[in-house]
């Protein structure tokens, strides 16, 4: 049973790696997609979705762009099944997540050395006339590197990780548990803010605040919050670039309202 | 100098030329690199073009030079590689045809002037908007154990990320070397950067006064009890004022994020223990 699981969990961080890689990055890496499916897949939806929806907004800022910023990915995939695999709390997710965050750090310095020498290899084939070999290096040595590097950490975490995590579950009291959480909810913050880092500047701030107040006053969810937000831009992209041409509409409106009277008259 | 290969890349089914330029884009980040990054990934989506170019044996000096060409440096977001990968093909069907009066670096630089603007608009659309509102409702529905959170946040990525690329790459080849001028006279980039930054931070700000929860335990006696008088000043005062500490830790740049995080965790077990904050 504890193979067969493990083996899903590993099938899911499979898929988990190739998004970014060989499908542009469609966000089934995020943990509320990988989380879910791991839940599903596991039998306890309940679980998957809230450990899916801690972990993401744990780490909703963090944009990964190139190789840079933190990738909490694995962690939380793995975090997630080990909550279900053993039935510890939804904390339990999070004391897991940042230690595999720090190993997969360390893999992906490592596997990066490695593409380096393909794209060397690469260059190489291509001297030689050996395109096909090429092409093999970029698009079945890149990907299989990715997996591997993935697929064995997860595998052999889940694997040993379920019962140490148990055993060292059952001792932490309760304030240190709650504790983490309310730390969970401070990093979500730190996201946040990094997400506003790359956006905000001093023309712009304001619709920060705006989207703020509209939120806190309001209490509005946030699909309802992203839909004003989505108006809003529209309506300030008319005003800032069609305004020219609604200005020519209106003299046209005008015309055809002299017309009118010229037809009264 | 034989005619065979541009005869056969012209035949080419459009259809067939875009949904390569489509998976090309999309395999863009197979082997991320910190030398060239994603080098090999634009030469393999160049290669189906480039070998229907140049199919004789005696055309194989032509050959390496074009896949050493797209062997070069770059790194752009996914989704906007299918724009420079239908300019290039498009460019490179130009060159087999005028081999001696069209100069193949243009090819190149028209990539390397591409590949900045098309990152920032791309990483603050794809990353900082769409990934953003798409995961927000996501979490909003699923903290209220709904499936149709995740569901609803594969659709939004899945229904903008897939119709973009594809347009893109039809622009790119359709339009080829003139799209650049193009692009630069209609301002296109301020524009697309003007509405994801209204739509992103208006999000952003809404995230951070509903998505998370902050509040304080704290109280004087029973009648000063901190929180309520917090909320009759502005309600979630903590959660802005936690974030805009962040955004400080951020600009000064002197953490890394590694130790924010472990410093979140530590700060939050204090926190907790004394009573100061709570969920």
């Amino acid at each position: 049973m504890l193979l067969f699981q493990t083996i899903i969990v590993t099938l899911i961080s499979i898929m988990m790696r190739l998004d970014s890689r060989m499908f542009g990055r469609l966000n089934f890496e995020r943990p509320l997609i990988t989380c879910t499916i791991c839940g599903l897949l596991l039998g306890n939806l309940g679980v998957g979705l809230a450990v899916g929806a801690e972990m993401e907004l744990a780490t909703l800022g963090m944009m990964s762009i190139g190789a840079s910023g933190i990738d909490m990915n694995m962690g939380s995939l793995v975090g997630c099944a080990i909550c279900i695999m053993t039935g510890a709390d939804i904390e339990t997710a999070l004391t897991v997540a940042v230690p595999m965050t720090l190993l997969s750090t360390l893999i992906e310095t490592l596997a990066s050395v490695v593409r380096i020498q393909f794209t060397h290899m690469c260059d190489n084939y291509v001297n030689a006339g050996k395109f096909d070999m090429a092409k093999r290096v970029d698009i079945v040595y890149g990907p299989l590197l990715y997996v591997i590097c993935t697929a064995i950490p997860v595998f052999l975490s889940v694997y040993f990780g379920a019962g140490v995590v148990q055993s060292i579950a059952n001792i932490v009291p309760s304030w240190v548990t709650s504790g983490i959480s309310l730390g969970a909810n401070i990093i979500a913050f730190y996201g946040f803010a990094m997400l506003l880092s790359t956006m905000v500047n001093k023309n712009t701030v304001v619709y920060f605040f705006a989207g703020f107040l509209v939120a806190a006053y309001s209490g509005l969810g946030l699909t309802a919050i992203a839909l004003i937000g989505i108006v809003i831009a529209g309506i300030l992209y008319t005003v800032k670039y069609v305004g020219g041409q609604s200005k020519q509409s209106d003299s046209v409106s005008e015309d055809s309202l002299n017309s009118l009277e010229d037809l009264d008259n | 100098m034989s005619k065979e290969g541009l005869e056969a890349q012209k035949n080419y089914p459009l259809n067939k030329k875009l949904r390569e330029i489509f998976w090309g884009a999309w395999c863009m980040q197979t082997n991320w690199n910190y030398e060239r990054q994603m080098n090999t990934a634009y030469m393999y989506g160049m290669s189906h073009c480039i070998d229907r170019l140049y199919p004789n044996p005696d055309e194989i000096e032509k050959k390496k030079e074009a896949y050493r060409r797209h062997l070069e440096f770059f790194n752009i977001t996914p989704q906007c590689a299918s724009l420079t990968l239908g300019i290039s093909e498009a460019m490179e069907e130009e060159y087999a045809a005028n081999p001696d009066t069209f100069d193949p670096t243009v090819i190149n630089s028209v990539k390397v002037a591409l590949m900045g603007p098309l990152s920032g608009i791309g990483d603050s659309l794809f990353q900082g908007t769409i990934r953003i509102i798409a995961m927000s409702v996501g979490i909003s529905l699923a903290q209220q154990g709904s499936i149709a959170g995740p569901i609803l946040a594969i659709l939004i990525s899945l229904g903008t990320s897939a119709p973009i690329t594809w347009y893109l790459g039809k622009l790119g080849y359709t339009k080829g070397q003139d799209f650049v001028k193009q692009m630069a006279a209609s301002n296109l980039m301020e524009k697309v950067m003007f509405v994801c930054s209204i739509a992103g931070l208006f999000v952003i700000g809404g995230m951070s006064a509903s998505l998370a929860s902050l509040t304080t335990p704290l109280k004087f006696g029973d009648t000063l009890v901190l929180q309520k008088i917090l909320d009759g000043i502005l309600p979630m005062a903590i959660p802005l004022a936690m974030t805009w500490i962040m955004y400080g830790i951020i600009k000064s740049g002197k953490i890394k994020p590694m130790w924010v995080i472990l410093g979140c965790f530590v700060a939050g077990i204090v926190l907790n223990y004394f009573g100061i904050l709570a969920c």
